[in-house]
This record gives structure tokens, C-alpha cells and sequence, in this order.
């Protein structure tokens, strides 16, 4: 559905998006992760034709140019910054948005009412975005993107600034419209939504595609081991052997094997207080290929 | 065509819903024009006076005793003038009318000269309704003439004898109807000598002045108000405040993500900035047709040519639409665009005759004025307004109007491309 290849752009000396390539696959939810600045925007503008990238193509659903009208008419997209008329209720943010795809009358109002529906809007349909809190006005940036039934698309960042509650909402919202065959492109640097939502996910750091898979097979491959985290009721006697590193009562054990090594441990007559099993994810995905943690990038 | 007309209606919803820019955009305006309206009207003096000018050619008793009791209405103002500067003044519309006291008023004001004392009221045919007020002011004035006069016994018996001394040296009249003048004007000074003046102080029923009306049209060169002179100047502020108001708004959708939004939909770039720009024109264009008409229906600011204020209006709005594309990329941000423009437009204000009217700037600074569109904008409407500007007369400024918006629109779109590039 979407075919990226050797995507660039530079701004001056810096490099955005350097030799990006990708393909999404219709009914898709592909994630796009990595921490700010990684060029995930760039991309994203790119592919809904507002930015010409200096080298490379981007073709929609065969040889679809998105620098074309038609072609962005089946796009959606929520952008990063709220992108809302505060001054608007969010039936004339719809109404509007929806008047400049083409929707009229009934279709118009049919899609005004669902968009709000699947956003849970309706009650306050009426009133002015301005008194709307950060997570309404999220749902509302997503309603503008869904309203005119896209075949595809595209979500920057949207749970920035979201309270919990709102951003279940949002990943209902998401799974719902990927369940109904819309290919979604999402980016965040939040790897637990990238790992809930995405069916492939691309880590990517200063405009490049680091590593690209399921997110089980990115774990597999660059995840490292599992960790077992135990808690000691009194330090072990003498003599004793404990695998792992030891400090005071607290045990780290890295291994590939985390269920066996907590039998192993359970066998050995230490006391254990608490125990934890870490697995790898894809935190330790983005620490392991760049040697930084997402969240500190 | 739709679409750019969505985008239009937008702005002007969202330009009506602030209304910290409708202050800029209609209140302060409305605000100047009426303020510096007054202050040039000498409206502070007392609201609904008229201005005239009064011509004393008896230069009599009774003429005097008229021109004072003139200058003692609430409802006047009168100035003393010559005949032809006061028909200049009307012509010109600094004084609504001249009132000339003919020679021989003071004699036939007399009481029983057959004929009425005469006045004379110059006054544009269009301004009826101050003719009709004003005539109603004279009768009550020359009434009061006449009051006095029977209030006044002495000044009757004067009178009366002198009217005696007229008949006597008359040559026309017969000995015998002589002799039953004599008789009637004895008796009648015996009457004015037992009559107590206090009675006629409440009234008499006698012939008032006859006056007469002379058309004196108004050259169309010159305003008939202050307020034809502070309208014009408001619209402009009007028009710069939308300018403003617009440049910036092209800012805010740009850091808001909106015009984000609006170039990922299926829009060309040229729908954004012509949606922009119709609904900077029609903004424009609709704070002139408001201030004309609020002008009109308050201060009594008349357009000559509605056909040519359409055209000088659009003009207007078109040039200042091209000055708010360019505005718009002075800054990055808000608040850079928002100080460059009111720094850029506060100049061009100054330059063209948004704070000093054109027609009251010396010869250097209207020179120097040509520089802003300002100035051809002002020029243009009060050219509809009272300027009366032929066709031939109002290309100049249109033209130049127009080419302004053009190159500034144009340079305005070439940089917008680059910033979003």
C-alpha cells in the first residue's frame, strides 16, 4: 500500500531522513519508532506529499504520487501538533475539514456524527475546541484524520500530552480502524504503543532505519537476554553458589533461559523474598543498536 | 471555486469570533473617525448646529438686531462674511448656507410698508431638510424683530412719524388721501403711546420676512463634513487591521499544524493562499461598505459616486491582500509577524493620511505620502466620497493600488513557498 525507497532530506547541513526504505502492506499497522528527532516526522510529511524529499520515491497503492491531489484524498492524517481551530466547535472542525474532501449533505453529516461516535465527542459536539482538555482534543485531531474514511492512515505522535484514559480510547480507536482494513502508519518513541499496536515496527535514529520486523523477531534478534531479578530473604552462607551477580541480597541473573534459571534458583535452598523475570523489549532493542535508551535519545 | 470559498468562509468566521481583532478591525476605526470627526466639526460645541454665514448688505438697526438674534440660537453658528466668500464657503461645503440681508431690509421691516423685508438663503438644492430647518430659524428670528418693535413704543412713534414725513413729501398720492393718512398715523401714535409693550412681548400676528432661496450647488471638490474626511482614513484603518489580522493568521495556521492540515487535503496550494486572500478581500471590502454605511446612517457622510466607491473599495482591498501575503513572511513566528506588521503599517498610516488628512497636509508631506498604498487608498474612496473623481481621475490611483497588491502578492507567495519548502 505504501512503498517507500531511499527517501532523503536535508536541511542545510543536517540530514533528516537519510536513505530511508520501507513498504507497508494494505490493512497494515506499521510503527515508525524512535526517539525525538529521529527523523520520524520528516518522513511522514514526506509521504503526504507536503515536503518533496531531495532523493528517493514515495508511490501509494502502486504508483501512486502523493505530491497529487487524488492520491491524498485517500490519506489521512493526525499530525503531531494539534492540528484544530480552538475557535471551532468540533462539529465545525468537521464540518469544514470534511467540506475540503469533497463531503456534502448528508454524507457530510453521516460522517460528522461517526467521526464523533468512534471518538466519544458527541456530548460536547457544540463546544468550542478551546475548552476542550489535551486528550479531547487528541480524539478530536484523530476524528478530522478518520472522517472521510481514509484507506490509509497516518498518525504522528498522537498520544503526546494524553491522560491513560485517553489514550486507551485512542488505541481502541486505532485497533477498530485497523480491524476494518485501514493501513495505518504510526510513529511514536513510546515502544509500549508500538508494541501493542504495530504489526512491524521500524526502529529508527537520526534519519535512518536501524532494524525493521515483527516486533517479536526485532526482541529475538537484537533484545538480548532475558534478566531474573531476585530478592534474598538473608545473604547466602559461604560455599554456597549463586549464578549471577550478587550485591548484598539482591540477585541479577542475565540469561537466555529465564524460566529454568528461576527453578534453578527456587532448587539452590536460597530464600527468596521476591523474584522477577524481565524480558527483553524493544527498549533493549533500541539500547542495543544505538548504545542509548530510547526514552534518554 | 468550492473549495477556496470553504477556506474564505473559515477566516471570516474565525476573524468575527476575535474579538480582540474586531476591536482593531471595526472599533477603533469607528472610534477615530467619530472622534477626530467631531473635533474638526466643532461638534463639541453642541451636536446639530449649522454652520452658516450671514452677508449684511442693509447694515441697518433691524439688520443687526437680526444677526444677533441669529447668533443667539442654540441651533447656529454663525460667522459674518462677505457675499462672495460666503457663497464660496457653501460651495466649498465649510457652511451649510449663507443667509444674505438684502439692502432695504431695514425699511421694509418697518411696520406698514407694503412690502415684506427680504432675505436671502443660498444653499445646495440636495440639503432640503437643513433649507426647511433653517427657514424656520430666520421667520423666528425676523418675528422677533418685529416683537420687538411693538414692545418698543418710542421706536414706534419714530417709525410711524417718519412713515408721516414720507407720505407728506410723497408726490403721487392725492392731497385729500394725504390729509386721511395724516389722520390715521396722529391716531395711531396715540394708540402706541397708551398700548402697554408687555402684550405684544407674548407675540404679534404680522407679515414675517419674506425669503427667498438662491441655489448655491456645492462644487463636489471638497467634503461637505469633517466626517467625509475621517471615514475615509477609518476605512483604511479598518483595512489594516484585516491586513494585519490575516498576515498573522497565516502564521498561526503554520506553527497550529493547521495549514499542515490543509495542504496534506486534497487542495493545491494556490486554493490555500486564494482562500486566504478572498477572505482578506471580502473583509476588507465588507469594513468599508460597513463604515460607509454607519457613516451614512450617523454622521451623514454621502457618497457621489457608489459606482467608483465599488471600485475604489475593491482596489483597495486587492492592494492591501498582496501587503498582508508579504507581511506575512516578515517573521517566523506570531509575534515577529504581529510587530512587523503594525510597525510596517503604522508607518504607511502615518505617511498616507491615516492620522493627517490628505487635503489638510502640507505640499512636502503630500509629496512624501505617495510612497504608501495608504495614501492611494484614502485618495481613491474620498475620491468617491466628495472628491468627485472622473474615471480618468480615479485609474491613477486604482492603477497604482492594484500594481502594489500585485508585486507584494506575488513576492509574498515566492517566499511563503520557500519557508515551506
Amino acid at each position: 500500500m505504501i512503498r517507500v525507497c531511499g527517501l532523503r532530506k536535508r536541511y542545510g547541513s543536517l540530514v533528516a531522513v537519510d536513505g530511508v526504505d520501507f513498504e507497508v502492506a494494505r490493512g497494515e499497522t506499521f510503527g515508525l519508532l524512535g526517539p525525538n528527532g529521529a527523523g520520524k516526522t520528516t518522513t511522514i510529511h514526506m509521504l503526504v506529499g507536503v515536503l518533496a524529499p531531495d532523493g528517493g520515491t514515495v508511490r501509494i497503492d502502486g504508483d501512486g504520487d502523493p505530491m497529487r491531489a487524488a492520491v491524498r484524498r485517500r490519506i489521512g492524517v493526525a499530525p503531531q501538533a494539534l492540528a484544530l481551530y480552538d475557535d471551532f466547535s468540533a462539529n465545525e472542525n468537521l464540518r469544514f475539514f470534511g467540506q475540503l474532501y469533497g463531503l456534502t449533505g448528508a454524507s457530510l453529516r453521516d460522517a460528522i456524527s461517526h467521526a464523533l461516535h468512534i471518538t466519544g465527542l458527541e456530548a460536547r459536539r457544540h463546544d468550542y475546541v478551546k475548552t476542550y482538555s489535551g486528550g479531547m482534543k487528541r480524539r478530536l485531531n484523530l476524528a478530522v484524520a478518520v472522517m472521510h474514511r481514509p484507506d490509509i492512515l497516518l498518525l504522528d505522535e498522537p498520544t503526546v500530552g494524553v491522560d491513560p484514559q485517553s489514550r486507551n480510547h485512542l488505541f481502541e480507536n486505532i485497533e477498530a480502524l485497523s480491524a476494518e482494513g485501514c493501513t495505518v502508519l504510526y510513529t511514536t518513541h513510546y515502544m509500549e504503543e508500538a508494541e501493542r499496536l504495530c504489526d512491524r515496527v521500524a526502529i529508527m535514529d537520526h534519519g535512518r532505519i536501524l532494524a525493521l520486523d515483527t516486533v517479536d523477531a526485532l526482541i529475538d534478534a537484537h533484545g538480548g537476554s532475558s534478566v531474573v531479578e531476585a530478592e534474598l530473604e538473608r545473604p547466602p552462607s559461604e560455599g554456597v553458589a549463586v549464578p549471577g551477580r550478587l550485591n548484598g541480597t539482591s540477585l541479577r541473573v542475565d540469561t537466555a533461559r529465564p524460566f529454568e534459571t528461576v527453578a534453578q534458583l527456587a532448587g539452590s535452598g536460597l530464600q527468596l523474598r521476591t523474584c522477577v523475570v524481565r524480558r527483553p523489549d524493544l527498549e533493549s532493542v533500541f539500547l542495543n543498536l544505538t548504545g542509548r535508551s530510547l526514552r534518554d535519545a | 471555486m468550492r473549495t477556496v470559498w470553504t477556506l474564505a468562509k473559515k477566516d471570516l468566521l474565525l476573524l468575527v469570533r476575535d474579538r480582540f481583532g474586531m476591536f482593531w478591525v471595526l472599533v477603533f476605526p469607528l472610534l477615530q473617525a467619530t472622534f477626530f470627526g467631531a473635533i474638526f466639526s466643532g461638534q463639541g460645541r453642541g451636536a446639530g448646529q449649522i454652520s452658516i454665514a450671514v452677508v449684511d448688505e442693509d447694515r441697518s438697526e433691524e439688520s443687526r438686531g437680526l444677526i444677533e438674534r441669529l447668533k443667539k440660537s442654540k441651533s447656529l453658528t454663525v460667522f459674518e462674511s462677505n457675499r462672495e466668500s460666503a457663497a464660496t464657503d457653501v460651495r466649498r461645503g465649510k457652511r451649510v448656507a449663507y443667509v444674505a440681508i438684502r439692502k432695504g431690509f431695514g425699511e421694509s421691516s418697518r411696520i406698514f410698508m407694503p412690502a415684506s423685508a427680504e432675505l436671502e438663503v443660498g444653499i445646495d438644492p440636495s440639503r432640503q431638510a437643513e433649507a426647511g430647518y433653517l427657514q424656520g430659524l430666520l421667520m423666528e428670528a425676523s418675528f422677533g424683530g418685529i416683537q420687538q418693535t411693538f414692545a418698543n413704543p418710542q421706536k414706534m412713534q419714530a417709525q410711524i412719524r417718519k412713515s408721516a414725513e414720507e407720505v407728506a413729501a410723497a408726490d403721487d398720492i392725492p392731497a385729500s388721501q394725504k390729509a386721511i393718512f395724516q389722520f390715521f398715523f396722529g391716531a395711531m401714535e396715540q394708540f402706541v403711546t397708551k398700548l402697554d409693550p408687555e402684550l405684544f412681548k407674548q407675540g404679534a400676528a404680522i407679515a414675517p420676512a419674506k425669503i427667498e432661496s438662491v441655489a448655491v450647488r456645492r462644487e463636489g471638490r471638497s467634503p461637505r463634513s469633517s466626517f467625509e474626511i475621517t471615514f475615509p482614513a477609518a476605512m483604511l484603518w479598518g483595512v489594516i487591521g484585516c491586513t494585519a489580522g490575516f498576515a498573522v493568521s497565516l502564521v498561526t495556521e503554520r506553527k497550529s499544524g493547521t495549514l499542515l492540515r490543509l495542504r496534506v487535503a486534497p487542495l493545491t496550494r494556490r486554493d490555500v493562499l486564494a482562500g486566504k486572500a478572498v477572505a482578506c478581500c471580502a473583509a476588507c471590502v465588507g469594513i468599508i461598505v460597513l463604515l460607509i454605511v454607519l457613516g451614512r446612517l450617523v454622521f451623514g457622510v454621502r457618497v457621489d459616486r457608489p459606482g467608483m466607491l465599488a471600485i475604489a473599495a475593491m482596489c483597495t482591498a486587492l492592494c492591501f491582500v498582496g501587503l498582508s501575503m508579504f507581511i506575512s513572511v516578515l517573521g517566523r513566528s506570531e509575534q515577529g509577524v504581529a510587530g512587523a506588521s503594525w510597525a510596517l503599517l503604522l508607518i504607511c498610516a502615518m505617511l498616507g493620511g491615516g492620522m493627517v488628512p490628505l487635503i489638510a497636509m502640507p505640499g512636502w508631506m503630500l509629496r512624501m505620502s505617495s510612497v504608501s498604498p495608504v495614501k492611494w487608498g484614502v485618495y481613491a474612496l474620498e475620491g468617491a466620497i466628495w472628491r468627485d473623481f472622473s474615471p480618468a481621475e480615479m485609474a491613477m490611483p486604482c492603477a497604482i493600488l492594484l500594481a502594489v497588491g500585485a508585486v507584494l502578492f506575488s513576492l509574498g507567495v515566492a517566499i511563503n513557498r520557500r519557508i515551506d519548502r
